[in-house]
């Protein structure tokens, strides 16, 4: 036979277990009862019994017969066990037959029995508690303990009424229970599978309530809410840089296709070689342009980290840039208001600085001014590099900070759209800020909290 | 190399757009390429370790044209037996073979103690692992694709190391640098220079008649481990190169179209 498929379950197996222990937490209990019971009953039987014994002895020999039959007379549950026997053993009066052995005097204990009365011989289990006269004479006093069996019997009724039917619901509930997480779950698996195929709408259904499956279901829906975003702008980054990397392609082919047609001498070819070269190599850099952004965002460099004097980094920036600044006729000054130092990757940093300052530089108009300065501005530490340059305007200046995106008035000026992409990728790494401001004239800052 | 090349091309391109401004710079710069970098007077054993034949043919025949004498492995263990038996003065390693990781080559050389300079040829293009070729012994890197002339000038950098450089004065010609001084002169004429600068003509001067490429210089003078956009290095060669070859002088550092700059005594 096929078990279904949710007896496989956790919880299936975990209830039955649960069960399992509950039961046997019962019968331990009720043992326990049982036998404490038992016990109780016996020990008063025990007290009764030496009780009446010593009661009986203490009387004179005349009135210890009267006191046996009076005893025996009133006893309608025929419970009541008392007879003396004479030193040789013969009973002289009483309702047992003969004296077990074994016994020691005035200790009670189980025994063995045979009743006579006037309905005859029966042998039946007693406490017995027995006791030498002076005499030589042996009285004996026990009673019936029979109804401590029956106690044992009602425990066991009592085990039956309850026990069954509980582990009986607890093996239905965790039918039900381990039943109903199995469908759940295999709704989840019918739905994954979808969103493995390829469906990446295919969201888990969640009921609403506060559950933890509704929990698990509610945060991977978002988590595939994250996917699916992310995957619509990796397709859309993906659509910038088949048309960045189209353009210039594009021209090659279209300058090879010319060059082939109409070039005659070698050095029409080679001009033709050249060009070729030169849009590839830009198409070239920028894939390595796209790599490193891909590299900053996920390196995880923190290991590396250290800490980087700002004045040297500033200074070094600008005496890199001061000649091609002043080729085109603008001044660059720095400007280090202190000896400010910051937690991080100089290298990325110098990077970074050099981008903002090859963008100013880059915009900045005959004549203009590009200004690099550190300073402190209520315990942080900024990087600020300004210029008398057009400037972004406030609606574009989230938007020059994403891949690939370039300004239309930039559009004439040399450059792969991915500088300030750079920066902000650097800017996160480290846990920096990036402001912009300004317009016209720009102004951007990175702001480097926790400085020292 | 990618954006390496972006300061000869992207001159032309930024004069139209900028108005001409660079014009007098370039102007320098231009009217005085050579024809190409020299060859190499020293035949040298170059053991080339490249999975790629196409590549392999294309990297052999330069070298092979510039009269190098050219070896090549398809894969790791046997480049590692060919580096191992010896006689190769320089080798090129591609960073991915089948067989073995072309890092572990070069750990494996250096711990035999062979110190043959090796250049790591890679198609990872990544800043970490450049400094993971680096560190496992290799002594330059390129990423895939190069122009041909980088590496040319990279291996023939690597095959002549610079000289001794305990001397305290450097000559090329008639220009004299001397390192305590800080003071340059060529013939008689005392030359001002710019610390930056003079670091730029102390790092040529050592590597006197040898391509430098701009990448090299990047790398090797301002210490940069990025390409920056713009055409800086010539910028920063054209402002040498006015104060170190005056007008009525014959010159000595020398534009090659596409590759790079050489120094060079005037014949």
């Amino acid at each position: 036979m096929r078990l279904p498929d949710f007896v496989r379950t956790t919880t299936f197996r975990w209830t039955l277990a649960v069960a399992g222990a509950f039961v046997l937490c019962t019968l331990v209990l009720f043992g326990f009862v049982y036998w404490e019971t038992a016990a109780y009953m016996t020990s008063s039987f025990d007290d009764l019994i030496t009780g009446e014994l010593h009661i009986i002895a203490a009387d004179t020999p005349e009135r210890r017969l009267a006191q046996i039959n009076e005893r025996l007379n009133n006893d309608p549950r025929r419970v009541r066990i008392a007879a003396l026997f004479g030193a040789d053993g013969h009973r002289i009066a009483g309702n047992m037959e003969s004296l077990p052995g074994g016994l020691t005097p005035d200790v009670p204990a189980d025994a063995v029995v045979v009743r006579v009365d006037n309905r005859g011989r029966e042998t039946e289990t007693v406490r017995l508690v027995t006791e030498r006269l002076p005499d030589g004479e042996v009285l004996a006093i026990g009673r019936n303990i029979e109804e401590i069996g029956e106690i044992a019997e009602i425990v066991r009724r009592a085990l039956m009424l309850g026990l069954l039917p509980a582990f009986g619901l607890a093996v239905v509930i965790g039918l039900v229970l381990s039943s109903r997480a199995q469908n759940r779950l295999s709704e989840v698996n019918r739905r994954i599978q979808r969103i493995v195929a390829g469906d990446l709408r295919e969201r888990l259904s969640a009921r609403g309530g506060n559950d933890p499956f509704d929990q698990f279901a509610v945060s991977v829906n978002r988590m595939l809410d994250e996917i699916e975003t992310l995957i619509q702008e990796i397709s859309g980054i993906g659509d910038n840089i088949a048309h960045d990397l189209r353009t210039p392609l594009t021209r090659v082919r279209v300058r090879l296709e010319r060059g082939r047609e109409h070039a005659a001498t070698p050095a029409e070819f080679r001009a033709v070689a050249d060009q070729a070269i030169a849009g590839l190599d830009q198409t070239l850099t920028i894939i390595t342009a796209l790599l490193r952004i891909g590299e900053i965002e996920h390196s995880g460099r923190l290991a590396g980290f250290s800490e980087v004097r700002l004045a040297p980094l500033l200074r070094e920036v600008g005496d890199f840039y001061e000649p091609i600044a002043e080729d085109k006729g603008v001044t660059i000054s720095v400007e280090v208001a202190d000896e400010a130092t910051v937690h991080g990757d100089r290298d990325l940093l110098f990077e970074a600085v050099a981008n903002l300052v090859d963008n100013a530089v880059k915009f900045t108009p005959e004549g203009g001014r590009v200004e690099l300065a550190s300073l402190r501005r209520g315990g942080e530490s900024v990087i600020r590099v300004s210029d008398t340059g057009p400037g972004i305007p406030e609606n574009e200046r989230e938007a020059v900070t994403k891949r690939f995106y370039r300004s239309d008035k930039s559009r004439r000026t040399d450059g792969v759209g991915l500088g300030l992409s750079q920066v902000t990728a650097v800017v996160k790494l480290h846990g920096f800020r990036f402001t912009i401001a300004g317009c016209p004239g720009c102004t951007v800052e990175i702001v480097c909290p926790q400085a020292h | 190399m990618l954006s390496l090349h972006d300061g000869s091309e992207d001159n032309s391109r930024v004069d139209r757009e900028s108005g001409g401004q660079q014009t007098s710079t370039l102007a320098t710069a231009d009217h005085e390429s050579v024809a190409m970098a020299p060859r190499n007077e020293t035949m040298a054993k170059v053991l080339l370790i490249e999975d790629d034949k196409e590549t392999a043919d294309e990297i052999g025949a330069e070298f092979r044209d510039r009269g190098h004498d050219v070896d090549w492995a398809a894969n790791g263990i046997e480049g590692l037996d060919k580096a191992r038996s010896g006689g190769a003065e320089v080798i090129i390693v591609d960073r991915l073979l089948p067989g073995m990781d072309g890092l572990t080559i070069i750990e494996a050389l250096r711990q035999d103690g062979l110190h043959t300079p090796v250049l790591v040829l890679s198609a990872l293009g990544a800043v970490n692992d450049r400094v993971r070729g680096l560190r496992a012994g290799g002594d330059d890197y390129l990423t895939k694709p190069f122009a041909t002339v980088e590496l040319v000038a990279r291996i023939e950098a690597l095959l002549r190391r610079p000289a001794d450089s305990r001397d305290t004065v450097l000559r090329v010609g008639p220009l004299e640098l001397d390192l305590i001084e800080r003071t340059i002169k060529r013939g008689d004429r005392t030359i001002d220079l710019l610390p930056r600068e003079f670091r730029l003509l102390e790092y040529m001067m050592r590597r006197k008649d040898q391509m430098l490429t701009r990448a090299m210089l990047l790398e090797e003078v301002w210490n940069y481990k990025f390409i920056p956009h713009t055409n800086l290095v010539d910028v920063h060669m054209g402002r040498l190169r006015r104060k170190v070859d005056a007008p009525n002088e014959p010159p000595m550092i020398h534009n090659v179209r596409g590759a790079g700059f050489i120094l060079r005594a005037p014949t």
